[in-house]
């Protein structure tokens, strides 16, 4: 016997000019495979980008909901001074899907800045991974990172990982990091329940209010199809 | 008490044992509330008020070992907790939870939304909606910034009481169970939420009031006041019972309760 999977292997490069803005938004929803791990496609992409320009900024959404196993961390090289990288992301993984995915924000020029908001959900057997580097070179002046990574659980047999790598060369930076690990709470669920709601819309309600910063950035067509595809792969998640 | 006898329950509790974790905390409830009534709770803490109104309600850490519960002759107990909502049984805890990102305006019209789905009514879109919330805010006396507000993030442990009497208020149950409502108010809040309560009494609907205090009970004049000690109901009588709690304290019940 052989299984079978498909393999997505992307390349993006994108390249911000003086004042430029690129803001490149993804929402993923390949086949995961079925409840015992069997097919799906394999998401391995790379996806990278340079602040070259005086000014310029760069900012990646994305919504990982499908595939058997991502690997995926668009970064940011920030060379021109004041220039700013951003990276929103929501994953989650179902059944036996896992994702690993994270950023990697490269500071090298003057008062650069980036912010890292992570947003991963695990539900049925799906493990998630947070992996991701903020680096602030010697001659970044004045840098500054935020990150947030918060995971939630949904369920005793999912796992979330946080591995987070900053290195500073500079003594001006600035870094701030916030990680949270919350299980979905029984209350919670009943607290929807008692007001009327199906235990699907109040896991719904819930994890999209969890995701809230992330979808607040994307577009709002992108928005809504994201809220809905979250829906369906938590399906069946919670009793 | 003639009348009482004409009208048929809207909920029938009897001999109600429930648990949770594997101790018995409810140990034989009996209570009979028919439509247009308010019933007071009252006791001491750890009677078990808030588990007889979490096991109405439905919640999956409790479980009931004996007895059963009709509403309006159905019977409650095997009911799922979002079918016992639809139906129109309402709990305002004790302790209400926070839902981050997502805002009061929201939470209440998925609400809203699904209790008519459940009765063959349409459903209401987000200006529709507003329209017919502004009455029940300015009754609770707030402005539309709680609306966008995430639902009880933040909130003052007063503010999280007045947003389950808004939701109350807004998904207007046949029966309320309204789990220490008036702990942790102030006078003034105390007085909004009790005329709320008091406005939205209907021959039709009924509520009960679990409270620590008769405070509550001077705006809200109770038909029936019952003692919940140690998951019994030890004594049941009409409004001056409450005065005589708020002079006597319970012990004198409990030992009564122990000798008999
Ligand atoms: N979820 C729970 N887990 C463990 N013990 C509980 C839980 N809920 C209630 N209890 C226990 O049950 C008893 C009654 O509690 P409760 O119903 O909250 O009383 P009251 O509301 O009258 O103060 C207490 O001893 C309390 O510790
Ligand atoms: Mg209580």
């Amino acid at each position: 016997m052989r299984d079978e999977n498909q393999l997505h292997a992307a390349v993006v490069e994108l390249v911000a000019l003086d004042n430029a803005t690129i803001k490149y938004s993804t929402i993923q929803n390949w086949y995961p495979g079925d409840e015992e791990g069997r097919g799906g496609i394999y998401n391995f992409v790379t996806k990278r980008g340079k602040c070259l320009g005086k000014d310029s900024k760069i900012s990646w959404t994305q919504v990982e909901t499908g595939s058997a196993i991502t690997w995926k961390y668009p970064g940011c090289i920030l060379q021109g001074d004041n220039s700013i990288g951003e990276f929103y992301s929501v994953a989650v993984t179902n059944q036996r899907q896992q994702a690993d995915t994270g950023t990697k924000m490269i500071h090298i020029g003057k008062n650069t800045r980036s912010t890292i908001v992570s947003k991963g959900i695990s539900a049925g057997r799906g493990q998630n991974t947070y992996r991701g580097l903020v680096k602030i070179l010697k001659g970044a002046e004045h840098a500054r990172n935020y990150s947030q990574c918060d995971s939630m659980l949904i369920g005793d047999q999912c796992g979330a990982h946080t591995f987070p790598y900053i290195d500073v060369r500079n003594s001006t930076a600035i870094m701030e990091h916030e990680a949270s690990t919350s299980k979905i709470g029984e209350d919670q669920i009943f607290y929807c329940k008692q007001r009327g709601l199906s235990a699907e819309d109040a896991v719904g309600m819930i994890v999209n209010g969890f995701c809230r910063e992330v979808f607040k950035e994307l577009p709002m067509e992108f928005a809504v199809e994201a809220q809905r595809l979250l829906g369906i792969s938590l399906e069946g998640s919670v009793g | 008490m003639g009348e009482r006898g004409r009208k048929h329950a809207m909920l029938e509790i009897k001999n109600l044992h429930a648990s949770v974790e594997g101790r018995e905390i409810l140990r034989g409830v009996d209570l009979t509330v028919r439509a247009g009534e308010v019933h007071a709770i009252m006791g001491p803490n750890g009677s078990g008020k808030s588990t007889l109104a979490q096991v109405l309600g439905g919640h999956p850490a409790y479980t009931v070992a004996e007895g059963s519960v009709l509403f309006e002759g159905k019977d409650l107990l095997a009911m799922k907790p979002e079918d016992r909502a639809r139906e129109g049984v309402f709990v305002a805890f004790q302790y209400p939870v926070a839902i981050r990102g997502i805002t009061n305006a929201y939470f209440l019209r998925s609400a809203v939304n699904a209790i008519r789905k459940h009765r063959g009514e349409e459903e209401l879109g987000p200006v529709e909606f507003m329209d017919r919330l502004e009455d029940k805010l300015r009754v609770i006396g707030w402005d539309s910034s709680y609306l966008s507000r995430p639902v009880n993030e933040g909130f003052s442990g007063g503010e999280k009481k007045r947003n389950e009497i808004l939701q109350m208020a807004v998904l207007e149950p046949k029966l309320a169970i309204l789990d220490e409502t008036d702990s942790g108010l102030d006078i003034d809040a105390l007085k909004t939420v009790a005329h709320t309560v008091d406005k939205l009494r209907r021959p039709d609907n009924a509520t009960v009031l679990v409270t620590h205090y008769y405070r509550i009970l001077t705006h809200i004049a109770p038909d029936f006041v019952h003692v919940l000690s140690d998951g019994r109901i030890v004594k049941s009588g009409g409004k001056d019972l409450a005065l005589e709690l708020e002079e006597k304290g319970y012990d004198w019940i409990r030992e009564g309760a122990a000798v008999a």
